[in-house]
């Protein structure tokens, strides 16, 4: 992929001062003046004065009535720029939990909304709490209505817990791998996974390839593992958020691996 | 709180999309090999600079685990995948604005929610039609002529336009149409319903569902499974008749159901996937 020159000098012209971006982030937020701005900024009067002037000839501002307003395009140049800010951060952030993890099974949306996994917390197990990771997700699931949920591998737990949710007049919706989806149904009281298969509480996808991510929709909670390079799932790590922008996330990429299984 | 302080915090603050966006080397090494795990010598006659200077990037980029060597290929590390993945999001969405500057950038775009334009790249293939001197009315002809191919359609309407209305009643007594979902604001249904025509047959139609919000809306907006087409207000709150932007690719698709979905609430699987 090229960079079209153009875009390319528009994005360094913001990017390589922070001064500007500043500056038209406070004019995004409020028309002002310089006064107004330096205010606002503590930046000093000399260089609020001449970055102004720099923004206002690139035409990124206009000064009206004695104020200056950023123009529509250049507000949409600074949410994007600020946007590609936070997916930075989150990359950094949450370091030890993207790398050396794959993530081929993310769709490529998912990764380009990156950001609304923003206000997510890493849960990370300790010598003296070694099933931090795990009991984060059964507590969820414990505590919840409508599940939904791609299991990559069959934890002991898991029947007796999805019998739980359904026994609670709730409802599971499961993407399994091919390999352990017999295991998973056997174990699932029969009676209860019966009546629940009519009444369309209970669905279970089976998925001929491996699966290559966890995750979890409890009610308004969703919680998302990784496998290593290696091939191994980290059991040491889970992001999780109640973050309406995080569950939506979680719900797209979700619909995005059911359309897999479809195909 | 002194001004170097300041400027240290800002500096500190920005560092990252300073480090990646203002290295035309950088940025490039990460896009080059974005599809792909890419040896010095491919990289080389794709960039066109000598391999010291190659190499020198490369091992910026290897210093914060962002690309790794593996043999004698470069590729990107998780980190860098998420990283390039969301810069070239950033780009596209530049190009989709700079593509057509003239339709962004002389318009309110409040009614565009946050989330639809940090995905405006969505919009990348669409074409901007407006009218000249010469056919005043090449914006409004190419819309009418798109609504007649459609079997379903949504539309958030913020204006009470008889023209429109017109149209839409004849396609809703054809047979083409099947399904209408307006969107409109409490003022425009109150206006609908006050005209006689209009209201038996447009609010009383079997095919037509309308959703009411209370505040005024910023955007004309209408999606239909061929075609979705944007047009917007002037800053100083006068409608625009003689812009639009006009897309047919699954993308900006995708993006208008889910800015229709900010305006009626729905929450339906199959339009949330952005």
């Amino acid at each position: 992929m090229n960079i079209h020159n153009d875009i390319n000098n528009d994005i360094k012209f913001l990017a390589k001062s922070e001064i500007r971006l500043k500056i038209l982030n406070e004019i995004y937020k409020k028309p002002n003046n310089v006064r107004g701005i330096v205010k606002k900024t503590k930046i000093t009067y000399s260089s609020v004065s001449s970055n102004i002037g720099k923004l206002e000839k690139n035409n990124h501002i206009t000064k009206i009535d004695n104020k200056y307003h950023i123009n529509p395009m250049s507000e949409v140049y600074l949410k994007t720029l600020m946007d590609f800010k936070t997916s930075m951060d989150i990359v950094s952030d949450y370091e030890t939990f993207w790398n050396k993890h794959n993530l081929n099974q993310l769709s490529i949306n998912s990764v380009k909304r990156i950001t609304d996994l923003k206000d997510s917390q890493l849960i990370e197990t300790t010598p003296v709490d070694i099933y931090k990771t795990h009991n984060a997700i059964k507590n969820q699931i414990m505590s919840s209505k409508n599940v939904k949920a791609i299991f990559p591998y069959l934890h002991p737990e898991y029947p007796g817990l999805i019998e739980m949710v359904l026994k609670n007049e709730g409802s599971a919706e499961l993407i399994v791998p091919q390999s352990i989806f017999r295991e998973l149904i056997l174990r699932i009281d029969e009676k209860i996974r019966k009546d629940s298969m009519r009444n369309h509480k209970l669905q279970i996808y089976s998925y001929k390839e491996d699966l290559n991510l966890y995750l979890t929709l409890c009610d308004g909670n969703m919680s998302l593992g990784l496998f290593k390079t290696d091939g191994s799932f980290d059991q040491n790590r889970i992001l999780i958020s109640d973050n309406p922008d995080a569950y939506r996330w979680a719900k797209d990429l979700f619909q995005h691996v059911k359309c897999e299984v479809k195909k | 709180m002194t001004s170097k302080d300041v400027k240290n915090e800002l500096t500190e603050e920005f560092s990252g999309i300073k480090y990646i966006l203002t290295s035309g080397m950088r940025s490039r090494l990460l896009l080059a090999i974005y599809e792909n795990p890419k040896k010095l010598d491919e990289l080389r006659g794709e960039l066109h600079k000598p391999s010291a200077t190659i190499l020198h990037g490369l091992k910026e980029l290897e210093n914060i685990n962002l690309v790794r060597k593996v043999q004698k290929s470069y590729e990107l590390t998780s980190n860098g995948f998420l990283l390039t993945a969301n810069m070239i999001k950033l780009i596209e969405n530049w190009y989709s604005i700079n593509k057509d500057k003239s339709f962004w950038n002389n318009h309110d775009l409040s009614g565009i929610p946050d989330e639809l334009l940090k995905s405006i790249y969505l919009l990348k293939d669409a074409e901007y039609v407006n009218s000249t001197t010469s056919d005043l009315s090449n914006a409004f002809n190419t819309y009418i002529k798109l609504l007649s191919t459609a079997e379903k359609l949504k539309i958030i309407l913020p204006i009470y336009s008889e023209n429109h209305f017109r149209h839409l009643i004849e396609l809703l007594k054809g047979k083409k149409l099947r399904n209408l979902e307006l969107i409109i604001s409490e003022e425009i249904y109150h206006s609908i319903r006050n005209n006689d025509i209009f209201s038996q047959e447009i609010l009383e139609s079997d095919k037509v569902q309308i959703t009411c919000v209370e505040k005024s809306l910023k955007i004309f907006l209408t999606c239909s499974d061929e075609f979705v087409s944007l047009s917007l207000f002037f800053k100083d709150g006068h409608y625009d008749d003689a812009q639009i932007l006009i897309a047919k690719d699954k993308n900006a698709q995708k993006w208008a159901l889910n800015l229709a979905k900010k305006y009626n609430g729905g929450e339906k699987d199959e339009i949330s996937t952005i």
